[in-house]
């Protein structure tokens, strides 16, 4: 055992970062890049600290008698917090350029960015309802702040503002599910909950239900799944681009991080409940996503609209979760980091070329590039393709897993659906390699020239999502995809531990 | 230790990547001096000798077999593939030959392409290939060995069409590549066969052989033959055979090295291989024999009546390896390897002879305007001639001995009709051989006045080299009723399961006479004909041997117009007018659906919260029905 400290040691890493950089920002001295590399200190050692135990199933109540049993250290806590670490860490490097380029970042904005991924690894680690809207919370509001970061710009405020009412009303619904749970059930933590199920007919768990329910709702609306998508769209078009990609791949994420506890751990006897619902939300979130995404003449839109086709994919595999729970629940986690991968990718190369020329917008601006750029031009292509789930991108893996997940557990037709909206996705996300390549360049004068870091971890990005692709097939000594699914499986099997 | 083999082949392909990360650098950055490619590229075949000869002494221990697992490679069903090596006689055999061979080759080539701009381009593909041949030979496996043969087919296809400006250069790349692709479809076919129903304790040949004899005959005879089609396209036998003439595009040492001394050898070596697969099929054996006789015949028919210098030797190169297929086919294996082993001497020797008198004729190739090299190059006169001797079977050269043991035994396995083919073609070979030498080096020519290009001595060393060899090596198979142990023969026993043959002492000495008689009539004919050619009168070749039997024109009419008509069909109605209207209208229809969709986007936050606050009531009250 090592000392309880230890495990909520990254916790407080990351949570004493934000509230230093705080404390720094009085001071002009401090440059975005400055701030840029503290914030990732802290991350950095956060992160480190995951991996002192990593191969070992442990599930532990760090300071049980001070929280009572309100946070636990275990590996699925681990896997997801790593995921979200090294989504914020992209994030950053990738950013850097972005938020000195841009008017209107200063020291305050990656106080804020450490207080969001503070909830959201709190938001994995908690154990107890209360907490999580807490966790919730503490991630939404600095989401709303830093999406409407930039005050001058109109677009950026009328974002933050509408997702602030939603997502309160969202938070609402969470409180009131809450409620309901607690006055069915006499708690709010998690593993008594599911206690109480056990013990319990059905007859008596009603309001239990409709309390999750309520929960479910606010699932839904975090992750943009039907009927519960519009703001995503507005939203996400309205942020700058390295919060999209934070948002897009990190925070849900850390969302589905608890809503798979939540599930796994206390709902597993009365999840079939929503089956039904969760098939039609599922078939809709597929079916809006893809005729959204289709439309669009903004990239930066289409990829917020084809997030919430990647949302009703994840949805498949969660609604196998009652029949195949290890390989469904799996590879939604796994699938979170193929996404994470791709549409971190995506929107920080977006986020990098509009940082230096602010023209490129549409698909139609795009024309030629890749005879101006042509290496980022390859890597923008690599992201498609992942994004597409085409072979040797570790998008298809992530596909592969969440339909046979489906298969396996008898919803063959929601597979097909799946794949009949990979195959419209296709479309938009190709679309934009056909431009690329093989449409002559209508403005030559418009070209970013290289500099900074962000070209390079792109490119390692791109590296990682091949590497994802073919990688175990090439050289098994290298930790590749079965090492990432290894982890996951083996964070499930900590969720079991009494 | 046993890690050891599989530098054999990383060393090569080190120094591959090396070379053609060194050339990228050197065409887009700074120009790397040629001294460091020609170093790195001839060390890394002398690296891998060296390795072969030290387990070569190791093999003289208790150990004969040597295996290496580097990694479990693929999971198919439970059933793990890895990527493991084998070191056993008849790998090592093929090691050592094809190292030295292509140790030289590479000396030599360096000499020949020093002026070539392409030059770390060359040596990266050479090495490249020489790591692809490796992993063929010393695969546990077939898959891995397919991995090999796929590598050695690719770098063939990457040096014909080296001087890839020239279109016809792309086209025989492409005509060899897609030839070589027919007879993979035919290996895979072969090799997924023995997976299904030998391959359930492993697929390795160990495993396989074990496994075998309990797969009903008949599977086996379609395993064999689909393997056998692969070997067809590799070692250019009827109907696979022709890129290889067409394959001559490529510089000159490529054909030395590739479609000579070593690839097109693998497919021999993989019916050697697979002699447990072979023993227990005999029929199909004998279909193998035939198809070898007969392409050894058809070749050589062909070849007489070419004026390329590089076809002649191609043709002569598809004769020869139809030999080595009657002997495997016979269950002869070390005969067929035996055949390998002086062949890659011997025709690495005519092939290097012969890129040298192109290049010190300034890259003339048409035997009728070359003429009168006997004084003006001695040297080449003398190597040419030893070689010419070897592969026309005249003792003690090297060919005498693989060729005799060949015939001796389709003889002395009553298959006379195989061993007619083997007769006559010797015949034949003699003919055209040295039909080419008496033009070549005794021709009066043409042009008295030509000066030769001087050749730098990397090229004539090794062709000095290869010239001892080309006399010797005939000497380590010697057989038995000469005095000799035939230590070829005791080297892979495992792979001569012959029973002993029935033919005394005096047939096979009477044998060995008709064999030198035959070649010595055919030398005779040429002598005839050819001695004091006048090559200022205009030598045109026509008939149907001239003009290839029209097996090209044949094919063209066969197989590739409709296959043209039929992509045609594809391309212009069954794409453009059925899938892509399907495709273009049901994508309009979903744009539009797209249209409508948005407008449920109407960007008004009140009208979000209303869908929220409505999904949710949908929720709850199907759940209070669903609950009642």
């Amino acid at each position: 055992m090592y000392p309880d400290f230890l495990y909520i040691a990254p916790l407080v890493f990351v949570g004493f970062g934000g509230i230093l950089l705080m404390l720094l920002s009085p001071f002009k001295q401090i440059t975005i890049r400055m701030a840029a590399f503290i914030a990732l200190f802290f991350m950095l050692c956060a992160t480190g600290l995951y991996f002192y135990n990593i191969s070992e199933l442990y599930s532990y109540y760090p300071y049980a008698q001070t929280f009572g049993s309100m946070i636990v250290a275990d590996n699925y806590s681990a896997y997801f917090s790593t995921i979200l670490l090294a989504g914020a860490i992209f994030t950053i490097l990738i950013g850097v350029h972005y938020f000195e380029k841009n008017r209107g970042f200063t020291t305050e904005f990656f106080s804020l960015f450490l207080f969001s991924l503070f909830g959201m690894m709190l938001l994995v680690h908690a154990t107890e309802l209360i907490t999580v809207l807490i966790a919730l919370e503490i991630a939404s509001l600095s989401l709303y702040v830093m999406i409407g970061f930039q005050k001058h710009l109109d677009k950026r405020m009328e974002a933050s503002f509408r997702y602030l009412v939603l997502g309160s009303i969202s938070g609402a619904f969470f409180l009131l599910g809450t409620a309901f749970i607690y006055a069915n059930t006499q708690t709010t933590k998690i593993s008594q909950i599911g206690i109480f199920i056990q013990n319990n007919p059905q007859s008596d768990v009603m309001l239990l239900i409709m309390g999750v329910c309520f929960i479910f709702i606010t699932f839904l609306f975090k992750i943009a799944a039907f009927p519960l998508q519009n703001w995503a769209i507005d939203v996400y078009d309205g942020a700058p681009y390295p919060v999209t990609a934070f948002m897009a791949g990190t925070f849900k994420a850390a969302i589905f991080g608890f809503i798979l506890r939540f599930v796994l751990v206390d709902l597993e006897l009365i999840i079939d409940f929503w089956d039904n619902i969760l098939y039609v939300v599922i078939l809709l979130t597929l079916l809006y996503g893809s005729f959204l995404a289709i439309i669009q003449q903004s990239l930066k839109r289409m990829l917020a609209a084809s997030s919430i086709v990647h949302t009703g994919y994840l949805l498949i595999a969660f609604i196998s979760i009652d029949i195949t729970g290890k390989s469904a629940a799996s590879s939604i986690i796994f699938y979170l980091v193929a996404y994470f991968l791709s549409s971190m990718g995506a929107f920080g190369l977006l986020s990098y070329i509009s940082s230096d020329d602010k023209v490129r917008i549409t698909y139609e601006d795009f024309r030629g590039f890749a005879h101006i750029r042509p290496y980022m031009a390859a890597m923008m292509s690599v992201f498609m393709l992942s994004l597409a789930g085409i072979p040797s991108t570790i998008g298809f893996i992530g596909k592969f897993y969440i339909f046979v997940a489906a298969i396996e557990s008898g919803y063959t037709l929601l597979a097909v659906f799946g794949i009949l909206a990979t195959f419209v996705s296709i479309y938009y996300y190709f679309r934009l390699i056909a431009i690329m390549y093989f449409y002559p360049s209508a403005k030559m004068q418009d070209v970013p020239t290289l500099h900074g870091m962000a070209p390079y971890f792109i490119g390692i990005i791109s590296l990682i999502i091949i590497w994802g692709g073919i990688g175990n097939t090439l050289i098994t000594y290298f930790p590749g995809v079965d090492f990432l699914m290894d982890m996951a499986r083996l964070a499930y099997d900590s969720l079991q531990v009494k | 230790m046993n890690s050891l083999i599989v530098f054999i082949i990383l060393i090569p392909l080190l120094s591959a990547s090396v070379l053609g990360l060194s050339y990228m650098y050197s065409i887009k950055i700074q120009k790397v001096p040629r001294v460091f490619f020609t170093a790195i590229a001839v060390s890394a075949p002398l690296a891998s000798l060296l390795l072969g000869v030290f387990f070569f002494f190791k093999m003289q221990g208790e150990t004969k077999v040597f295996y290496y697992r580097a990694y479990k490679w693929l999971s198919i069903d439970g059933r793990d593939i890895d990527m493991a090596f084998m070191l056993d006689a008849l790998s090592l055999f093929m090691v050592l030959f094809i190292t030295f061979v292509g140790w030289l080759i590479h000396i030599y080539a360096s000499g020949y392409m020093r002026d070539d701009d392409g030059y770390g381009k060359f040596f990266f593909y050479f090495n490249l290939f020489l790591a692809s041949m490796l992993l063929l030979i010393l695969a546990d496996g077939p898959l891995i060995m397919f991995i090999g043969w796929e590598g050695v087919g690719l770098c063939s296809y990457l040096l014909i069409s080296f001087y890839f400006e020239d279109e016809g250069n792309l086209k025989a790349g492409n005509k060899a590549f897609i030839a070589n692709r027919v007879g993979d479809f035919g290996f895979i076919v072969g090799m997924s066969i023995l997976f299904f129903y030998a391959g359930t304790y492993g697929f390795d040949y160990v495993h396989l052989a074990q496994e075998i004899p309990k797969v009903p005959t008949d599977i086996l005879s379609y395993a064999g033959i689909a393997l056998f089609v692969g070997a067809m396209g590799k070692s250019a036998q009827i109907p696979l055979f022709v890129w290889l003439p067409d394959a001559m595009a490529g510089p000159t040492p490529v054909s030395a090295l590739i479609h000579a001394a070593t690839m097109v050898t693998a497919g021999v070596y993989m019916v050697a291989r697979f002699h447990f697969l072979y023993d227990l099929v005999p029929h199909v054996g004998l279909y193998i024999a035939y198809v070898g006789a007969v392409s050894s015949l058809f070749a050589a028919l062909i070849a007489c009546w070419q004026k390329d210098i590089k076809k002649i030797l191609a043709y002569s190169t598809m004769s020869q390896l139809g030999y080595m297929f009657i002997a495997v086919g016979l269950g002869a294996y070390s005969s067929g390897l035996f055949h390998v082993f002086t062949h890659a001497f011997f025709k690495a020797l005519l092939f290097m002879g012969a890129g040298a008198i192109i290049i010190a004729l300034h890259h003339e190739q048409d035997i009728f305007k070359m003429g009168g090299m006997r004084h003006k190059a001695p040297m080449l006169f003398f190597v040419m001639l030893i070689a010419t001797l070897a592969i026309c079977g005249i003792p003690p050269f090297a060919g005498f001995f693989s060729k005799d043991e060949i015939l001796l035994q389709a003889f002395a396995k009553q298959e006379y009709l195989l061993w007619l083919f083997g007769v006559l073609t010797a015949v034949l070979t003699a003919y055209y051989m040295f039909r080419l030498f008496f033009i070549v080096f005794y021709g009066s020519h043409v042009n008295t006045e030509r000066v030769l290009h001087p050749l730098h001595k990397s090229i004539t060393y090794p062709l000095i080299v290869l010239a001892v060899g080309s006399i010797f090596v005939g000497f380590l198979g010697l057989p038995q009723v000469l005095g000799g142990d035939n230590l070829i023969g005791q080297w892979l026993h495992d792979f001569a399961q012959v029973k002993p043959l029935h033919v005394g002492h005096t047939t096979e000495f009477m044998l060995m006479g008709l064999n030198v008689l035959a070649a010595c009539v055919g030398i005779f004919i040429a002598y005839k004909k050819f001695f004091t050619c006048d090559l200022s009168i205009e030598h045109t070749m026509r008939g149907w041997a001239a003009d290839k039997f029209y097996v090209d024109e044949l094919y063209e009419k066969i197989f590739i117009q409709p296959y043209k008509i039929l992509s045609q069909f594809i391309g212009n109605v069954l794409d453009l007018k059925i899938i892509d209207a399907v495709v273009m209208n049901s994508s309009l229809g979903f744009i539009k659906v797209g249209r409508f969709v948005s407008r449920m986007q109407s960007a008004n936050t009140n009208f979000y919260a209303l869908m929220m606050i409505g999904g949710l009531s949908v929720l709850c009250t199907y759940f209070l029905i669903v609950l009642e």
